[in-house]
């Protein structure tokens, strides 16, 4: 972890009257995993879309790799992989088209049974999309995002909507893509699955960032200025119940 | 390969296989068009004139009853049975059930003032609407008297017309027809399926999937034009062996070139739906739109009904319009056997039409 890789200065939007990012900055290092975490309408999609090309930036400056988002799109387009919140993709297309495609839209071409493997997905390789589990959706589409080996990836609400154990075998890959080197930057409102997977977190609010450090420097912040929980938390929960219980079988 | 090329190849490859695979899409390019061309092509094959009448035949002479059997045998007339009086006729005319009534009167056949030869006067009844019909019909049916009365007193016919074919064939019905109904074909995929699809992969976020990649809106295009131009002539072929094989269609031109005109054709009409499925945000945008663009096209091209029915001022403007010269140029070389070379103006017309949609298609296409 050296050199940042993607830096954010002051970064602006507004839909009509409503600013929704309100100038914020940031940099994410070299093979860091990188939280944006926030209640919905506080700007996380809209942050990622300037950041991912998607949305013209209204003020301010992204760059990855020192190669500026807004001057050259096409550039950094190559560069990222994108994990968006739907996982819909065309039907009646089995996997290996579908990501044999993807890889065709870099002008690549490559082995999907590989890629599948990666993901747990190649006894479904001849499977259509709709044909899939949300779990299996999700993973799919990670594997679609990465079909180019892009050098950072970018996911929205990966897990939104998945089974608990769905989401720990996501979280599972998510750790694994970090490990080949790839920088990861992720939105989400399960604070658990920040503190599990990303080595430092902004928690944005009405379009700022209002806390910028890792998960075990915000708690102890947070404890040194005197906070205590109402209740004495267990050392188990309910989800830790249920996956002890269910957990053999592993989730879609 | 150039990169560009690879990227559109797979895509336009994908497209076809998920074609095959669409038994819905399957149904409303290739099983829908071929219902209208049975519908059409049967209302088409008839091609004899023939007027529905009713005979009355009051008289019990001998001539008026070998009469009878003679226009009941004549293919021009279609007699309907069971009309046996003038009221009942009268009724049925004003329904436009029949087109006119023959009337025998019970004194036809008299043989008492003409010394020995029987004479009489049929009398055709005929509505308002039909005069035209009864006037044709009252050709045909003195034709038949003339017969009998050549029979019974010597004619002398200084001056006579007959009617001799000139061998060509001309265009049939069905030739109109046809190449209306390929047209129809080609609307139905190339602007009623976008306008479907586009919308609804922009829904589910397909596009914008594709929009984080490097792809370029033009090469989706050619991919899709591609697909398109492939699945287009798939179903067209099938037509074609409909067309041969049960109505007794003959190919005048060459298929070769009949193929690089029809694609000529898919890729400008493929063209309007994409500017419109590229444009619209939902359905909602798309319908409407889809609908008052297509809707004249179809009915004014010739799609259904031949455009030299219509009048002249509307056949000027029409002429204009970007699926006419696709219509009469298929209709040229298959069933006039011409060439590329012999339809410049048709080729001149789809080009800048052309140009003209896909500057707009390109302009308005949104990802999301």
């Amino acid at each position: 972890m050296s050199e940042a890789i993607v830096k954010v200065r002051d970064l602006h939007k507004s839909y009509g009257d409503k600013e929704v990012v309100k100038g914020i900055s940031f940099e994410v290092k070299e093979g860091e995993t990188f939280g944006i975490l926030g209640p919905n309408g506080a700007g996380k999609t809209t942050t990622l879309e300037m950041i991912e090309t998607l949305r013209p930036i209204d003020k301010g400056k992204v760059t990855i790799q020192d190669i500026n988002v807004a001057d050259d799109p096409q550039t950094i387009k190559y560069m990222i992989g994108v994990q968006t919140q739907s996982t819909a993709f065309m039907d009646k297309v089995k996997l290996t088209e579908l990501l044999e495609q993807q890889a065709a839209a870099y002008g690549e071409k490559i082995n999907p049974h590989e890629l599948l493997k990666d993901v747990d997905l190649d006894e479904k390789a001849n499977s259509f999309i709709e044909n899939l589990s949300g779990g299996q959706k999700q993973r799919f589409s990670i594997a679609a995002a990465l079909v180019h080996k892009p050098k950072v990836f970018f996911l929205d609400e990966p897990t939104t909507g998945l089974d608990p154990q769905a989401r720990r075998r996501l979280w599972a890959l998510i750790d694994k893509v970090r490990k080949q080197g790839v920088t990861v930057i992720l939105t989400t409102h399960y604070m658990e699955e920040a503190e599990v997977l990303c080595d430092r977190v902004a928690i944005m609010d009405e379009g700022k960032i209002v806390a910028m450090d890792t998960p075990e420097n915000l708690i102890q912040q947070l404890l040194k200025r005197g906070f205590k929980k109402k209740r004495r938390v267990e050392q188990a929960d309910l989800e830790d119940v249920f996956i002890d219980m269910t957990g053999k079988k592993l989730g879609g | 390969m150039p990169k560009w090329l690879f990227t559109v190849l797979v895509f336009a490859k994908i497209g076809i296989r998920r074609y095959f695979r669409d038994r819905l899409a399957i149904f409303f390019t290739v099983v829908f068009p071929l219902i209208f061309l049975f519908i059409f092509g049967g209302l088409a094959g008839n091609n004899n004139v023939s007027f529905s009448v009713a005979l009355i035949n009051q008289s019990n002479s001998q001539i008026a009853q070998q009469l009878t059997e003679q226009i009941k045998s004549n293919k021009t007339f279609k007699v309907s049975p069971d009309i046996n009086n003038l009221d009942l006729a009268k009724q049925k005319m004003s329904r436009s059930e029949i087109d006119a009534t023959i009337l025998i009167p019970p004194t036809f056949g008299d043989t008492a003032q003409n010394g020995g030869i029987p004479s009489g006067k049929a009398v055709v009844y005929y509505d308002q609407n039909s005069a035209e019909a009864a006037q044709a019909l009252t050709s045909v049916l003195q034709g038949v008297f003339n017969g009998a009365n050549a029979k019974l007193v010597k004619l002398q016919t200084p001056l006579s017309v007959t009617a001799q074919s000139t061998n060509e064939t001309g265009l049939s019905k069905f030739d109109y027809t046809f190449s209306g109904l390929i047209g129809f074909a080609i609307i139905g995929l190339g602007i009623f399926g976008p306008v479907n699809y586009f919308p609804e992969m922009k829904k589910q976020g397909i596009l914008r999937r594709l929009h984080i990649t490097p792809l370029k809106v033009w090469q989706y295009f050619v991919s899709s034009v591609l697909s398109n131009s492939v699945v287009g002539l798939f179903s067209i072929a099938i037509m074609f062996l409909v067309a041969i094989s049960i109505f007794n269609f003959k190919m005048a031109g060459s298929y070769f070139q009949l193929i690089i005109f029809v694609i000529l054709g898919i890729l400008t009409i493929f063209g309007i739906g994409l500017a419109i499925g590229g444009w619209a945000k939902n359905e909602r945008q798309a319908a409407p739109l889809a609908n008052i663009i297509v809707f004249p096209m179809m009915f004014l091209s010739g799609t259904f009904f031949p455009r030299f029915a219509m009048p002249l001022w509307l056949q000027h403007i029409t002429y204009f319009l970007p699926l006419t010269p696709i219509i009469d140029g298929i209709r040229m070389i298959a069933t006039e056997g011409k060439t590329l070379l012999d339809l410049g103006p048709q080729l001149l017309l789809i080009g800048v039409w052309a140009v003209i949609i896909y500057a707009i298609a390109f302009r308005v296409f949104r990802w999301e």
